[in-house]
């Protein structure tokens, strides 16, 4: 016979003042293995857990409910309290009677009963409860960060910062990302490559960074604190070791007309290329699908002129695996174009804005890289189709963002802000033009944004139209856009020289792979999901891994920079434990009755489900089974529903328990 | 004119004209973002065919012949509700007596002739009397403008609650008022006011 006490709580008079609760103790005290029922003002006080603790030697009680708020508000409390007073910390719950009660109900007597009736099921849990101890799992403190743009930099930077090992792995040939792209970067106005290339020289520096650039994550196996990935590093023809960087290949390749990806198709580059000069690492790669010598074997003329001999036309991929701890993703984003998009995509293509077949229509990234000192024009805005000054230039917000019907309707938040800086910086280089911007709202939430956004209208007069595009074509060497002002209620028509889409910020293509890889879920855009949207933003609903920038949401650069840190901070609090210590509540296999049909594994969310070979001595295999990874398990519970020869179950959770529990209704 | 197509270009946006209406409002345009809460309190609103926030959107693009086309500036009472309501400190009122101005000046489309005998007429009233004669105002208005009988039952009521005087009455300051025209005048000839 069990010896269970019951504590029922006032809660002041948030439950006392509809149940009554010196009744709720007296009828659960009538119960058969209760050996204890009370009532107090305040459980969760000192005095309160005193209370507990002190029946709990007296009474010789082997199992407590505590009747009072949700258990996530207090059941570590009176959990540690058991625990204090020698019980089992997992034989203690605790019956919410206030959230689910008296908080909801007016009737005095109904919630009375029903409360009796939440204790009573609790009861008969706590009956068949089970003494668990907590799950212990060692953990690797070394982190893996995937993306070398401005949040993995900084979440590298700042984990390497405190003492641990990093791994920085960019699949481009140099680290940097969009953000080197950029030109000079709102609300201040300061230099992008000015703020980022010292940053991307202290992740080359760092004793604790070891960067992969040119490489991929081809797979991911383990659970917190102890991950296995192996890191594909692509073939770059190049000894990283033996290159000085002198740039020799580069100038003599006779491959030159090659569109650069770095300046968005304005400028050209080498087949042996660095992305831009301040590349990190400073080693160029061969683009094989341009290179002469690989396309046709002659050539070879970047290997006569090495000094140092570091070309290397045989090298292969490379797979290396590493152990870790913690990963970081921060794969970033790319942007929405207007072009026809592949049949079954569910995105489409803007027809209305020619499908990316006029010259003069490009988009905000391209301007970016038009403004930029260090660009294709050396920062002079000219256009791409004939090299021209343009003197009317009309910038479109929302292209791709906010249009449910191109299959889009997320707002890609920073648009509104670089627009209005684009504006600033073509009046600053072309003071006779004029900007103009077609928007549909003007959101600029964030420090001295707003009134960045209403100095490029007052001051820098540009001049910003209402409405959206309905149509854009080309007529002669003119783009005619088409337009309407809403506020005025008229149609806008302006032959413009230059336009500038503000494309949607959408996630790296195979983000979506990389997210399978991982185990971690993603939404409808391949955006990775937060564990909460508001509580755990950074974290993963996968344990162990944390998200920086835009791969889970549009943000700008401060915001991303933030998360980043705060990424880097979860890491840090992971690793600032030896073992990590976590609630027994997982799943466990009954491997006699498992018919390893692995529905379980198919709906596992945290992928905890392995499968286990069972031998005999000989080593024979007799026999594959579910396998439940306690480090992994999230303790869900959906692979207890969907087994169907009932062969797993959730500690605290089982069968046997539930059904206790409805059969005392 | 109301709803065609503005095609917009620095040609066609007659930035020179806003620069005029700011100085001589002494308030920003492009300050306004259409908020539109001066259109909100504007107790003419009802009249007008550009309510007032249009009216300084139409100025944000230079289109000056949409606005003074409108006789939208000719119903403002100048009653100062939009000025002293707005949360970006744009003076709308001081906006609307600079339209009108120019209007008047550019002998503009939106030239009302009623509008503006009144006008004329109440100046020349300043004028000559130092101070208003409703009588002569209200007579010569109706006569000059043809409709005789405008307002007559108004008449009786408005003398029996000695708001409207038969005889004139003269300030006896009237040099000093002539002296305020003449220096009017000066200033005009030296380009200092408008």
């Amino acid at each position: 016979m069990s010896r269970i006490g019951v504590f029922v709580c006032h809660c002041g008079e948030n439950i006392s003042r509809t149940v009554d609760v010196e009744r709720v103790a007296a009828e659960i005290g009538k119960l058969p293995g209760v050996a204890l029922a009370t009532d107090y003002k305040y459980m969760c006080s000192d005095p309160g857990q005193g209370l507990l603790k002190k029946a709990i030697a007296e009474h010789r009680l082997d199992g407590i409910v505590v009747a009072a708020c949700s258990p996530r508000m207090h059941e570590k409390t009176f959990r540690n309290a058991a625990r204090a007073a020698g019980l089992n910390p997992f034989l203690c719950e605790m019956a919410n009677i206030r959230e689910h009660c008296s908080w909801v109900h007016e009737d005095r007597e109904e919630a009375t009963t029903k409360a009796i009736d939440i204790v009573r099921l609790m009861v008969e849990r706590v009956k068949k409860d089970k003494a668990l101890q907590p799950i212990t799992v060692p953990i690797t403190k070394r982190a893996l960060v995937i993306g070398g743009g401005i949040a993995g930099i900084q979440a590298a930077l700042d984990i390497a910062d405190c003492g641990h090992q990093v791994l920085l792995v960019e699949r481009e040939p140099s680290i940097g990302g969009h953000m080197a792209q950029l030109s000079e970067t709102f609300p201040t106005l300061d230099c992008s490559q000015c703020i980022m290339t010292p940053k991307m020289v202290d992740v080359a520096n760092h004793p604790n960074i070891k960067l992969h650039t040119y490489a991929e994550i081809e797979n991911v196996d383990g659970y917190i604190g102890n991950f296995q990935v192996t890191i594909r590093r692509k073939a770059r023809s190049v000894d990283m070791d033996k290159c000085t960087g002198c740039g020799v290949c580069m100038a003599k390749c006779p491959q030159k007309k090659i569109r650069s990806k770095f300046d968005c198709g304005l400028g050209t580059r080498p087949a042996i290329y660095v992305p831009f000069p301040q590349a990190v690492p400073n080693t160029p790669v061969i683009d094989r699908e341009n290179c002469t010598y690989f396309k046709s074997g002659k050539c070879g003329v970047c290997a006569k002129v090495c000094g140092p001999g570091a070309i290397d036309y045989d090298q292969q991929d490379e797979l290396i695996t590493e152990p870790v701890g913690a990963i970081v993703v921060a794969t970033g984003f790319e942007l929405y174009t207007i072009n026809e998009k592949p049949k079954g995509s569910s995105i489409k293509g803007y027809g209305e804005f020619g499908h990316g077949t006029i010259p003069d229509v490009i988009d905000g990234m391209t301007f970016e890289r038009l403004a930029s000192a260090s660009g294709p024009t050396g920062g002079k805005i000219l256009r791409p189709s004939d090299g021209k000054e343009p003197k009317q230039v009309v910038f479109v917000q929302c292209v791709g963002s906010r249009a449910r019907e191109k299959g889009i309707s997320y707002c890609s938040k920073v648009c509104c802000m670089y627009t209005a800086k684009h504006t600033m910086l073509y009046k600053h280089k072309v003071h006779d033009g004029q900007a103009y911007v077609f928007f549909m709202d003007a959101r600029t939430p964030g420090k001295s944004y707003d009134e960045f956004w209403r100095r490029a209208v007052e001051e820098e007069e540009a001049v910003y139209i209402r409405g959206m595009v309905s149509r854009l074509y080309q007529k002669g060497d003119k783009i005619v856009v088409m337009g309407s002002d809403v506020l005025v209620g008229v149609q806008v028509e302006i032959e413009a020289d230059l336009v500038v889409l503000a494309t949607a910020v959408q996630p790296r293509q195979g983000a979506d792979s990389l997210a399978q890889k991982l185990g971690i879920s993603y939404d409808t855009y391949n955006f990775y999901s937060e564990a909460h949207a508001k509580l755990k933003p950074v974290e993963c609903a996968t344990a162990g891994i944390y998200l920086a920038g835009t791969c889970q949401g549009p943000k700008d650069i401060p915001d991303t920079v933030s998360q980043a840190s705060a990424a880097a901070a979860k890491v840090m609090t992971l690793f600032s434990r030896d073992q990590l210590e976590r609630e027994p509540i997982v799943a466990r296999v009954n491997e006699r009755n498992c018919v390893a049909c692995f529905s379980c594994k198919k709906v596992c969310p945290y992928g905890a489900v392995e499968e286990k070979e069972i031998r005999d001595r000989q080593g024979n295999l007799i026999r594959v089974v579910a396998y439940v990874n306690p480090g992994v398990c999230g303790g869900c519970g959906t692979c207890q529903a969907t087994c169907p020869s009932k062969s797993v179950e959730l500690d605290g959770y089982t069968d046997e328990q539930v059904m206790a529990m409805i059969e005392a209704l | 004119m109301k709803n065609s197509k503005m095609y917009l270009s620095t040609e066609t946006m007659n930035l020179g004209f806003v620069r005029k209406v700011e100085a001589l409002s002494g308030s920003s345009v492009r300050r306004c973002f259409q908020c539109g809460k001066c259109s909100a309190g504007c107790p003419m609103r009802t009249f007008m065919e550009h309510p007032p926030n249009r009216i300084v959107r139409l100025l944000q693009l230079g289109q000056w012949e949409r606005v003074l086309a409108g006789r939208s500036i000719w119903y403002c009472a100048s009653c100062e509700t939009c000025s002293s309501r707005c949360p970006n400190k744009v003076d709308l009122a001081a906006i609307m007596d600079a339209l009108r101005k120019l209007s008047w000046d550019a002998n503009g489309p939106s030239k009302e002739s009623y509008v503006q005998l009144a006008n004329r007429l109440f100046i020349e009233n300043i004028k000559t009397y130092g101070r208003q004669y409703e009588m002569r105002l209200a007579a010569v208005f109706n006569i000059k403008s043809g409709q005789f009988m405008k307002d007559f039952l108004l008449g009786p009521k408005l003398l029996t609650k000695g708001k409207l005087k038969v005889f004139h009455q003269k300030n006896r300051n009237i040099g000093e008022i002539e002296q305020i025209f003449s220096r009017i005048e000066e200033m005009r000839k030296k380009g200092e006011a408008p």
